[in-house]
């Protein structure tokens, strides 16, 4: 193994973990939060990429990539705000309520991605980079629109650390994951916390769709694979940490740009998921989980 | 209730001859076929509803074991040339092994953990095919699988009479064997487990067994049927594991009211025609999929016992989908 080698993997397992843990972190925050599994976020993923692409792109409304973003950004809180709304929020007194979301949340992404399908058609597209031309990392030669995924993912996430250490919202959302009940004796409008959360997370979803709308081809189903690997690295880091999830989408980044690397592009992915059911067996909390509520 | 009991037993019977005589009445070949994808579809959600309804098991990778029929029967028929008739049967084995191997997870794992790892594991499959394209012709598909043949009759050329009613048969054996497996003992374990699992196994009823069983035994029809479909349609592809393929079926399920074979059966056939008939209306192909998502949404919000529960009078302390899942979640 050269060095070249080991370089090529590590950055390569660095963007596919910055990605990853972007996706992870919003799927982890609403598990935490709410305790249910939101299988829209991959089709929020690709709501945001479609969105930033149709203002900025020139066969679109051509508005510049700054426009297209914060557009998305909007789009995006507002897609957050009416999932919580229509198909969580009815069941949230009802004990099956994380069962019957994986149901709601799983027609919600049909709707979307269906969706999707009708307006944007089926055609390939392709965000503009926000930054272009080529980077040398180590010894690898990459696009700098990777280099931006690896420099901007620690950047969202640590800010989202802080949000949640420090601010009083994000203090209000860690306490109703801990103790919906006793958070809402002390005055947190614990409604209120949801709706944020959930545009949050949707947030999250689709900056992830833009960071990747230049380096991937845009298609209804852009967001079905990152949701899938954000779904078993949730798993894999234990629900319910954040800072376990984040470890976890870069150690799956690495291990699958390894993978990828050796035993090539069309196994990797079955060895993944065997690791994933292998890591269950022995271990059903996840690898660095503690008891799963 | 001996009365409605034997009522019900004469409708039975009297859908039975109305399906039998389907046929003569309906000559459209294109018809027939949607009757023939309802049947399929109906086994598929019945035996889904067993694991899921029933025995309350999560199991997210139901598609996946139509998925497993599909290229095992395939696969054998058309590499291995076996009849296409016991290929289907090896389809419906292999969906039972493959849940055995999901079921050693599966029976220690509890709540979200049993949905994602069934959600994984077909994904894996899925992976699986796609990887091995020199056999399964990965995302292009695999065609030209060898269709059913009799001595003497052409299953090509009776504009689908045949056909129809092999998959009418296989409906009927898979509602009979499904009604008696709900009916027996072990049903009535599977449901005691499901509505007070510490209760269950405190009387001794081996759950990681009883789990087990009830994942093969529901993967062992949707892999007859997967083999089925793959022999009548005579081309498999990928998009069977696709989330749209499981949020349809599921739809199913949840239309038809969970726990109740026959709700699943009927809220397939509506489902299959309603989708079908979208589908040919201009533009509406994808849509028919927002539709059925709406639907799933709708009768989650107002209906949790499925749309049957708009017919009956009574509650006859059958569990609501509250009730349903135990305690697990």
């Amino acid at each position: 193994m050269t060095a070249d080698t080991i370089s090529a993997i590590i950055v390569s397992g660095l963007v596919l973990g910055s990605v990853y843990a972007l996706m992870a972190s919003g799927l982890s925050m609403i598990w935490t939060t709410l305790g249910i599994f939101n299988f829209a976020h991959g089709a929020l993923m690709t709501l945001g990429a479609y969105v930033a692409w149709t203002i900025s792109n020139s066969a679109g409304l051509g508005l510049g990539l700054a426009a297209g973003i914060a557009v998305s950004i909007a789009a995006l809180i507002g897609a957050g705000i009416l999932i919580e709304r229509i198909v969580v929020r009815p069941f949230y007194d009802d004990r099956d309520i994380l069962l019957i979301t994986v149901m709601t949340t799983l027609a919600t992404m049909i709707f979307l991605e269906k969706g999707i399908q009708l307006i944007w058609g089926a055609r390939l597209k392709q965000l503009a980079p926000i930054i272009a031309g080529k980077v040398q990392l180590f010894r690898t030669t990459i696009s700098a629109q990777e280099t931006l995924i690896i420099v901007v993912a620690p950047l969202l996430l640590g800010a989202l650390w802080l949000f949640l250490r420090h601010s009083r919202i994000g203090r209000g959302i860690r306490a109703v994951g801990q103790n919906p009940d006793a958070a809402r004796l002390i005055g947190i409008d614990v409604s209120r916390l949801f709706i944020t959360t959930f545009a949050m997370s949707a947030v999250l979803a689709g900056l992830t769709g833009v960071l990747l709308g230049s380096v991937r081809l845009l298609t209804p189903d852009f967001g079905d694979e990152p949701l899938v690997k954000a779904l078993i690295i949730v798993i894999f880091g234990g629900l319910g940490s954040l800072s376990g999830t984040i470890v976890a989408a870069y150690l799956m980044g690495i291990v699958e740009a390894a993978l990828t690397f050796f035993i090539g592009i069309y196994w990797a992915p079955s060895i993944v998921f065997l690791l994933l059911i292998i890591v269950l067996l022995f271990r059903p909390q996840g690898l660095m989980g503690k008891v799963a509520r | 209730m001996p009365i409605s009991a034997q009522w019900r037993g004469w409708a039975l019977a009297a859908l039975v001859v109305v399906g039998l005589l389907v046929p003569f009445f309906i000559q459209d070949t294109y018809l027939r076929h949607l009757f023939i994808i309802s049947y399929i579809y109906g086994v598929v959600a019945a035996s889904w509803d067993l694991s899921l309804g029933y025995a309350g098991v999560f199991n997210f990778g139901h598609v996946a074991f139509f998925g497993v029929g599909v290229y095992a029967t395939g696969l054998t028929a058309k590499l291995l040339g076996i009849d296409p008739w016991i290929a289907i049967v090896i389809g419906g084995v292999a969906a039972s092994a493959v849940a055995a191997v999901i079921a050693l997870p599966v029976v220690r794992l509890q709540g979200v953990y049993v949905v994602l790892v069934t959600f994984a594991f077909s994904q894996l499959i899925l992976q699986l095919v796609i990887s091995q394209s020199q056999f399964t012709g990965g995302t292009q598909g695999m065609v030209r699988v060898p269709t059913l043949r009799l001595p003497g009759y052409n299953f090509l050329r009776d504009y689908k009479f045949g056909y129809y009613y092999v998959a009418f048969a296989l409906l009927v054996l898979t509602t009979i064997c499904l009604r008696r497996i709900v009916r027996s003992d072990f049903g009535l374990s599977l449901k005691a487990l499901r509505d007070n699992e510490d209760y269950g196994v405190s009387r001794g009823i081996p759950i990681g067994l009883q789990r087990l069983k009830v994942l093969v035994a529901s993967a062992f029809f949707t892999g007859i049927a997967g083999g089925f479909y793959v022999v009548y349609l005579r081309v498999a592809s990928p998009e069977v594991f696709d989330f749209s393929t499981a949020s349809l079926v599921l739809s199913m399920v949840l239309v038809g009211g969970t726990s109740s074979i026959y709700g699943s059966i009927f809220a397939a056939l509506g489902l299959t025609f309603i989708s079908e008939g979208l589908a040919n209306i201009n533009g509406l192909g994808e849509g028919r999929f927002m539709l059925v998502a709406v639907a799933m949404v709708i009768v989650l919000l107002f209906l949790p016992k499925g749309l049957a529960s708009l017919f009956t009078l009574k509650t006859r302390g059958r569990p609501s989908l509250e009730g349903k899942i135990s305690g697990k979640f």
